[in-house]
């Protein structure tokens, strides 16, 4: 039995153990349970969400009619009717037209969040994956090392330095997201440098450069778009939260957790502002990690 | 045996220093002068100079580097310009209820976990694609949003639960409960793999084969096996749960370290947020460090080589 | 009692906010404001109305009297107090109302002389201003003055026991006590053994508190959960006057562009409907307003009533003028490229009562209604008091905490007053009549002045006034003795509350 560390544990899940919490791992991990259990009724659902979210951030006022940042005063906290599908917020928002636009920033922050931990992932996880054993000790070290802060508060200490605002918290959540991407890639390199064909290379001659540029790295990259999307539930999680936190976009915007943290003052006496925007990021994430560990079923073997 | 426990600890202590490095070189990377980063927004005569004598800035690099890791070993973090205080104190004062909530959230998330995991190991497929599905489920729930579903329905609806604060353990139930949820999903998965694994087993069909009942089976042989992967979890669950106390706290109105830390961040008190980020790095990794040691001690297999 | 905590933690001058809380059950002041008028709580009090320069104000204060820490309240102690304040080192916000504060003589030891510099009408008044609030001469002296009550050492009748970041401070009571001011219900100690504040900053948790009966007395409750309390078996619920007797206002930096010119400011004042927001935000609890000046106020101009705002029409038609013809991708105006953007700054440690909802709904209103956007930002306090320094704020949305009207316009128009004191060339004209209307002794002249100023700040839409905050109490039912200070923002001292037996 391979001797057990605190970064992976013997079990069924096929990539690195999870580090942070409240979803970020999970999602992934769970959803190769479901998946694997085939459920393609679950995958067809996901991948009709996806295209709609994707519609829905480029197109919003496909879906409704009503203007997101400005409502009718007199009516204010409306329940869910036929006027208003989702309700009214205080300020006499329709809730609908309000979480329709809102998927844009959620998509939006989430991959540009999973391009920055995952760009800068890729290049350390491939130095890390090669034959050099300092370099990748080094390089495991670094990740051990952030990925020792909980996600949530390396994010709020960048954004303490960055300032507030939907790049700064990607760029945030990127950073703490890096060690999960660079060891994914870090794993996959190593994977893919012991493989048959890639020792044949180097016996036909070919130089350690040439096996480098032309098999292993492209084999790793073909990874890059499933990784992404295992990845981007959580992401989109941890950047909610943020915003909830009042650390991301600022308000009119209609962005999910900024609405999350607008209800929670009329709670008392309107439930439809609190529970609509937090249903739209559950079956987001949901549905993003039903999509990404079935990709990464599928194609997991022909990555090496 | 023992060569693994040192070579561990070897590990933590590079990962410790390297984090404390890091925050060092982030803070003077950083454009601008260091005084005006440190300072916030705040103004006042006097605080640059006094700003400047606390962190040595008139000194060379690697001094101020010696002195800043020389004052982390001492336990001194400097003070919070923002608040006038010593960051240590700020910190220690609101570490209490935030302890309270991860500590109750940890636990109640491996009960929950081990209890589910020992009732739906190896059982038919449907429980277990349903149980599958109910983890995914609160897995992907944010937590701040699983929250207020909570408040809604127990405190504002039901008026059984206080709405917020921290008096007396009835103020500890919904946030605790919110916050043990989405770990305990991805716990009850570990879990049950772990079991299922060891429900193969050959010793488990001798016992079986005995007579014994499947529930004794599970609980008192099975289960032992199966916490061995999940300690190795310990390290991520505790640093986990401290961040997703940061946000369980605003949810329901709870002083904590989260409060003080998003004060911080939204005020650009620096050092503060610092200190609660490096703290919380170094309980993470002196739990994992400790729960591998443990780990290595228990499972007799990793001692014998 | 639910207060904001970050008003205790803000910066370096100790006395802003958290004298309302730390300072209302420990320190007295000079005067004491009634319904009307104000009460001296001195004892002879002579020449107070003689204008002359010069002239002063005669204090004799009470022989018993004595501070927290044992010394003994007398002239020095006065005279020590407003020497500290007048010091600009020591940074300390109440400065703005000892303008034409000169001096102190200490005639006798019970007989202080306050000498002005200049006549200044409002300055009696000043003097009952929570923020003058009187501290021990040892405590001053000492300087620990921020750190969270416990260096300081009042008069007051209950005494600084702890306190706990971001939880609670407590009191007790001062069993000395024996000087209670003439508008007070009775003498001697207070009722209460002990009065705990707990801090709370959000309005969920306190109804919450309230309602499980965890607190007795919340402060700050929102207009959805008055239901709860009013006529409630077990509660009641109170409305007070805010003790701000100015509105809630956006003021403008009429000196920064595009605000600089007065055709983009009026078509800001008009270019919504202001009723209905007021309307469905505070649920009809509270008026929208007409002045920069309060309704509740004397010197309330109410000739402003129904004369301005709501000219959609009237709004667009000043914009086209200004030459802010073109439109972006947003819907919103431009003028060589550039968008009509103005940005609120309001300063996170004092955004309560759903002031910034209000705003966000004249925000929604105004990117309608004429293309104008009206940028809220919530900045930090130390952001805020950089811009106040540099001029750089743009609008600052404020009530004034309450003292002499001519003050209060000088405190938010006047040339040295907080929001001015650093833009080169305000506004001649109004300046000068603010000037005037502090140093004139004839009641009818101020009136007409304080009149002339109200309407100028809103014709030329210097301000735009809001509505006129309210306060909500609310307690159980067994609190009494309950009712609002005019001098504060918050419920009045707790020493004539008492609790009755259930």
């Amino acid at each position: 039995m391979t001797a057990p560390s605190h970064r992976s544990f013997d079990t069924a899940v096929p990539l690195e153990a999870p580090q942070d919490l409240v979803g970020f791992e999970a999602s992934h991990s769970l959803a190769a349970i479901a998946v694997r259990r085939r459920l393609p009724f679950g995958l067809v659902l996901s991948f009709v969400f996806v295209a709609f979210l994707i519609a829905a951030s480029i197109a919003p006022s496909l879906f409704t009619h009503f203007d997101p940042l400005v409502g009718d005063f007199s009516e204010g906290l409306k329940p869910p009717g036929w006027a208003h599908l989702f309700g009214t917020d205080r300020l006499g928002r329709d809730v609908f037209a309000r979480t329709v636009f809102g998927t844009r920033y959620s998509l939006l922050i989430g991959f540009g969040g999973v391009a920055v931990g995952l760009g800068a992932g890729i290049v350390l996880g491939i130095i890390a994956g090669q034959r050099n054993r300092i370099l990748d000790e080094a390089v495991s070290r670094l990740f051990d090392m952030l990925s020792s802060f909980p996600g949530v508060l390396l994010a709020m200490l960048i954004v303490t330095f960055l300032g507030q605002g939907m790049l700064n918290i990607a760029i945030a959540v990127g950073i703490a997201g890096i060690p999960k991407f660079g060891r994914v890639v870090r794993a996959q390199t190593q994977l893919i440098r012991d493989a048959d064909y890639v020792t044949q290379a180097a016996i036909y001659g070919l130089s350690r450069w040439q096996v480098f540029i032309r098999h292993v790295l492209p084999n790793v990259l073909v990874a890059i778009p499933i990784i992404a999307t295992v990845y981007i539930g959580s992401t989109i999680l941890i950047v909610s939260g943020l915003s909830f936190l009042g650390l991301g976009p600022q308000p009119p915007t209609p962005e999910w957790g900024v609405m999350l943290a607008e209800s929670r003052d009329v709670l008392r006496v309107a439930w439809w502002p609190g529970v609509f925007p937090g249903l739209a990021i559950t079956a987001t994430v949901i549905a993003f990690s039903v999509i990404g560990n079935h990709l990464q079923q599928r194609f997991e073997g022909r990555l090496a | 045996m023992w060569s693994r426990i040192v070579s561990r600890l070897f590990t933590s202590l590079v990962v410790a220093w390297a984090s404390v490095t890091a925050t060092f070189l982030a803070l003077h990377a950083l454009p601008g002068r260091i005084q005006d980063i440190l300072a916030g927004d705040v103004e006042y005569p006097g605080l640059r100079e006094a700003i400047a004598a606390e962190w040595g800035l008139d000194r060379s690099l690697p001094e101020q580097y010696v002195e800043f890791l020389s004052r982390i070993l001492r336990g001194d973090f400097g003070t919070s310009y923002v608040l006038r205080q010593p960051v240590i104190e700020v910190v220690g004062s609101q570490l209490l209820p935030t302890v309270e909530l991860a500590l109750t959230a940890g636990v109640l998330a491996i009960v929950i976990a081990g209890f589910i995991a020992l009732l739906t190991a190896g059982r038919g497929r449907f429980s277990r694609e349903l149980t599958s599905f109910v983890e995914l489920v609160f897995a992907s729930t944010p937590v701040f949003w699983l929250g207020i579903l909570l408040l809604m329905a127990f405190s504002f609806n039901l008026r059984w639960f206080p709405v917020s604060g921290a008096e007396g353990w009835n103020s500890l139930v919904l946030p605790a409960i919110t916050l043990a949820l989405p770990t305990a999903g991805l716990l009850t998965q570990v879990l049950r793999e772990a079991m299922e694994k060891t429900l193969d087993q050959p010793f488990v069909t001798t016992v079986r084969s005995r007579g014994v009942g499947e529930l004794v089976i599970r609980w008192r042989h099975v289960l032992r096996h199966a916490l061995l992967p999940a300690v190795t979890l310990g390290g991520w669950l505790i640093g986990g749960l401290l961040g997703g106390a940061v946000i369980t706290e605003k949810v329901f109105g709870r002083p904590g370290l989260g409060t003080v830390t998003l004060g911080a961040v939204l005020t650009h008190d620096v050092p503060v947020v610092l200190t609660v980020v490096l703290l919380a790095a170094f309980i993470h990794v002196a739990a994992s460090t400790l729960l591998d040691i443990l780990y290595v001690l228990i499972d007799p297999r990793l001692r014998a080589q | 009692m639910g207060r904001d905590d970050r008003a205790i933690m803000l910066r370096s001058a100790l006395f802003v906010t958290a004298g309302r809380v730390l300072r209302g059950p420990q320190l007295h002041r000079l005067a004491d404001r009634e319904e009307g008028g104000w009460h001296v709580r001195t004892l002879a009090c002579d020449r107070v109305v003689d204008f002359d320069r010069r002239q002063g104000i005669h204090i004799q204060t009470e022989e018993d009297v004595v501070f927290h820490d044992g010394e003994k309240f007398d002239a020095a102690a006065v005279k020590a107090n407003y020497d500290f304040v007048k010091k600009p080192e020591n940074a300390v916000t109440a400065v703005s109302l000892l303008q034409a504060y000169d001096r102190a003589e200490v005639v006798s030891p019970y007989v202080v002389k306050l000498v002005l510099s200049t006549p200044d009408s409002s300055f009696l008044e000043s003097t009952s201003n929570v923020k003058l609030g009187l501290i021990s001469p040892k405590s001053l002296a000492k300087g620990d003055l921020c750190g969270g009550g416990r260096g300081l050492a009042g008069t007051g009748p209950f005494v600084f026991e702890s306190y706990t970041r971001g939880q609670s401070a407590v009191f007790a009571r001062n069993a000395a006590y024996n000087w209670a001011p003439g508008n007070a219900a009775h003498n001697g100690p207070a009722h209460l053994d002990r009065v705990t504040l707990r801090f709370l900053p959000e309005y969920a948790v306190r109804t919450g508190a309230l309602t499980s009966g965890q607190v007795d007395l919340i402060e700050g409750v929102q207009p959805t959960d008055a239901p709860l309390f009013a006529e409630q078996p077990g509660f009641k619920l109170l409305t007070g006057p805010s003790g701000a007797s100015t509105s809630f206002t956006f003021n403008i930096n009429y000196t920064r562009p595009p605000a600089d010119d007065v055709r983009v400011r009026r078509a800001l004042r008009d270019g919504f409907d202001l009723e209905p927001i007021v309307k469905q935000v505070y649920l009809g609890t509270v008026p929208r307003a007409w002045s920069i000046i309060g309704p509740a106020n004397p010197a309330y101009n109410k000739a402003l009533v129904g004369s301005w705002g709501n000219d959609i029409a009237g709004a667009n038609k000043l914009l086209d003028e200004a030459g802010w013809t073109g439109r972006d991708s947003e819907g919103f105006r431009t003028k060589d490229g550039k968008r009509l953007s103005i940005e609120v700054g309001y300063p996170q440690p004092y955004v309560r009562d759903n002031r910034d909802i209000l705003i966000q709904g004249v925000q929604a209103a105004l990117r309608k209604n004429v293309g104008l956007d009206l940028n809220l930002r919530l900045i930090t306090a130390g952001e805020y008091a950089k811009n106040n320094a540099n001029g750089t704020w743009v609008i600052y949305p404020n009530t004034d905490n309450p003292s002499d009207p001519a003050r209060e316009l000088w405190d938010m128009l006047g040339s040295k007053g907080f929001l001015y004191s650093n833009i080169p060339n305000p506004d001649q004209e109004i300046t000068s009549q603010i000037d005037e209307s502090l140093r004139t002794t004839d009641p009818v002249r101020k009136r007409q002045l304080t009149d002339a100023i109200q309407k100028r700040g809103v014709d030329q839409a210097f301000i735009v006034p809001l509505f006129a905050p309210s306060w909500f109490l609310a307690a159980k039912s067994n609190v009494n003795g309950l009712g609002f200070e005019a001098g504060l923002d918050s419920p009045s001292s707790a020493y004539d509350f008492w609790i009755a037996k259930k």
